[in-house]
């Protein structure tokens, strides 16, 4: 199985809401001190595409492996894209970064 | 004439030798006695002004470094480096006096300049800052020293990647050594202005608030519940053998060159600010202040310049965790550790912390060397990603009124971000201006 990389969404009480209501809150997995967050995962291609788009983002390569400092515009379209379409692989990745 | 040069070596010699053997590192000021190259009087500051021959712009690194001097942050150092001192720094880490120092403060220029405006030694040059008259040097002595020498001896390392290595491999040609004196002294500018502590004023503030033990916090960072007990704790282990109210943590953010990817200085300082102000430390145990340095992420080298400039503000004691002022994994995490133990007593204590996380067992904030449960690091790309999203961390991670800081501090200096970019890089507003002053 091809590698991915992960894109961390952290979950407020207004996202939360929203994920319950679109039947997705067991998504959310706890992180940090009680913080949920989901994983989107994006594949090797999308991660070099995003680190092109948004030259302040980074791979974390030598730990998590997860792509950070993404604007915050991409992270809250990301998140519609997973509402819509109720998944957390690179096909979300892709509708995010074709919209 | 070749005598007389020889018996002045002599004479120099005898005196350092003397100077050395005299030293006592635990002096508070360092050296005994508080620096101040400050001239307030707009008169005899044009007088001196116009002694000068040449005038020189500067950039931001040498204004910094001229006003932390002229205040006596850097006490005893008046002035910039001369060979001597920096020479003595990389073979044993002390200023040719004796008294331990780890960073040289250097002034270079190129050879091109030099000659260009004719700069000798005994010149008193005019040192320009945002186009105004703002300090003089008095050139004593224009020497080169082996940059790599200065790297490796500071650094441990000769790696352009290291930031502090890149910054000295940067240096002009040639080093301009010799007392500084601030003509023009700069204006604070807000929010800045409300946390400017130079260590005559410092202790002022430390004696006015009773503090018997003042103990430092390094910071470049918005503060997390990590940062706070980190600060708690060494306030513990201070007030150990004082009473309560004699006892405060006095905060001192650095303020200097920012990389893409910092916290703005602003959202810094203030939410720093937040945690008194909302009774995390009550009043009268907290005090926020800063520094104007760029850092150089000498790691335990730092630790060093670090406690001198504390004690010279009227600190005690002084905070160390984990990786202080380290930069990439030149540094082992403890590097600053271990460092105290084998130089002389500075007059500070350390406080030698280890890390503090959050256990989701215990539910809590709790210390590396207590918990025996599996612990939830903090780390700084996860609480820069959860800010970035906006999104309000749990109050075990941060407080309220510090993510609420954080963000006003954001939307009204960083341009909605708070994290550095290239438009805060560009418009920021500056921290101090230089006033106008005609010469």
């Amino acid at each position: 199985m091809a590698e991915t990389f992960p894109i961390y969404i952290w979950i407020n009480e207004e996202r939360f809401e929203k994920l319950q209501k679109a039947g997705l809150a067991d998504k959310a997995v706890e992180a940090f001190a009680g913080l949920k967050r989901l994983e989107v995962h994006a594949n090797e291609a999308q991660k070099d595409e995003l680190l092109k788009k948004f030259p302040g983002s980074k791979c974390d390569l030598s730990t998590t492996r997860s792509i950070e400092l993404l604007p915050r515009a991409f992270k809250d379209k990301l998140f519609e894209k997973v509402l819509e379409l109720k998944r957390l692989d690179p096909e979300v990745v892709d509708a995010a970064l074709k919209d | 004439m070749a005598k007389k040069r020889s018996s002045k070596k002599v004479s120099a010699g005898r005196a350092r030798k003397k100077a050395v053997a005299k030293v006592d590192n635990t002096l508070s000021p360092h050296g005994g006695k508080l620096v101040n190259r400050v001239v307030e009087d707009r008169e005899k500051a044009k007088k001196l002004a116009s002694k000068a021959k040449v005038e020189l712009p500067i950039r931001d690194q040498h204004a910094r470094e001229i006003v932390s001097m002229a205040y006596g942050f850097f006490s005893p150092l008046d002035g910039f480096m001369k060979r001597a001192d920096v020479a003595s720094i990389c073979k044993k880490m002390t200023l040719a006096s004796g008294y331990v120092w780890s960073i040289p403060i250097v002034f270079d220029l190129s050879d091109d300049e030099i000659r260009s405006m004719g700069i000798k030694e005994g010149d008193t040059i005019l040192l320009k800052y945002q186009n105004q008259p703002f300090a003089t040097l008095e050139v004593e002595e224009i020497y080169s020293f082996d940059k790599k020498l200065m790297a490796v001896s500071v650094y441990g390392t000769d790696d352009e990647k290291h930031p502090g290595v890149k910054r000295t491999y940067q240096y002009k040609d040639k080093f301009l050594g010799g007392r500084i004196t601030l003509i023009n002294p700069p204006v604070i500018n807000p929010p800045f202005d409300k946390f400017w502590y130079p260590p005559a004023k410092s202790r002022e503030k430390i004696k006015e608030f009773g503090w018997k033990r003042a103990v430092a916090h390094q910071t470049r960072n918005v503060p997390h519940t990590g940062h706070e007990w980190l600060m708690k704790g060494a306030w513990f282990e201070a007030q150990s053998d004082v009473n309560p109210n004699e006892c405060g943590v006095l905060v001192n953010c650095v303020v200097g060159e920012k990389r893409k990817g910092d916290y703005i200085d602003e959202a810094i300082v203030l939410s720093h600010a937040a945690l008194g102000e909302n009774g995390y430390f009550k009043q009268g145990t907290h005090m926020v202040s800063i520094l104007l340095w760029d850092m150089r992420y000498a790691g335990p080298k730092e630790a060093i310049f670090h406690a001198i400039v504390r004690k010279n503000m009227g600190c005690t004691h002084h905070m160390f965790g984990r990786d202080h002022a380290g930069v990439g994994d030149y540094y082992d995490k403890y590097a600053a550790h271990e460092i105290f133990k084998k130089i002389p007593d500075l007059g500070i204590k350390s406080v030698l912390t280890l890390e503090w996380w959050y256990c989701p067992t215990c539910a809590e904030v709790t210390y590396e060397g207590l918990c025996g449960h599996k612990p939830q690091k903090f780390s700084g790309s996860v609480l820069r990603s959860i800010l970035l999203d906006g999104v309000k961390p749990t109050r075990l991670i941060m407080r309220p009124e510090v993510f609420d800081t954080v963000m006003m501090a954001a939307e009204k200096y960083g341009f909605g971000n708070p994290f550095v970019d290239d438009r805060y890089l560009a418009e920021r507003n500056p921290v101090m201006t230089v006033p106008p002053m005609e010469v």
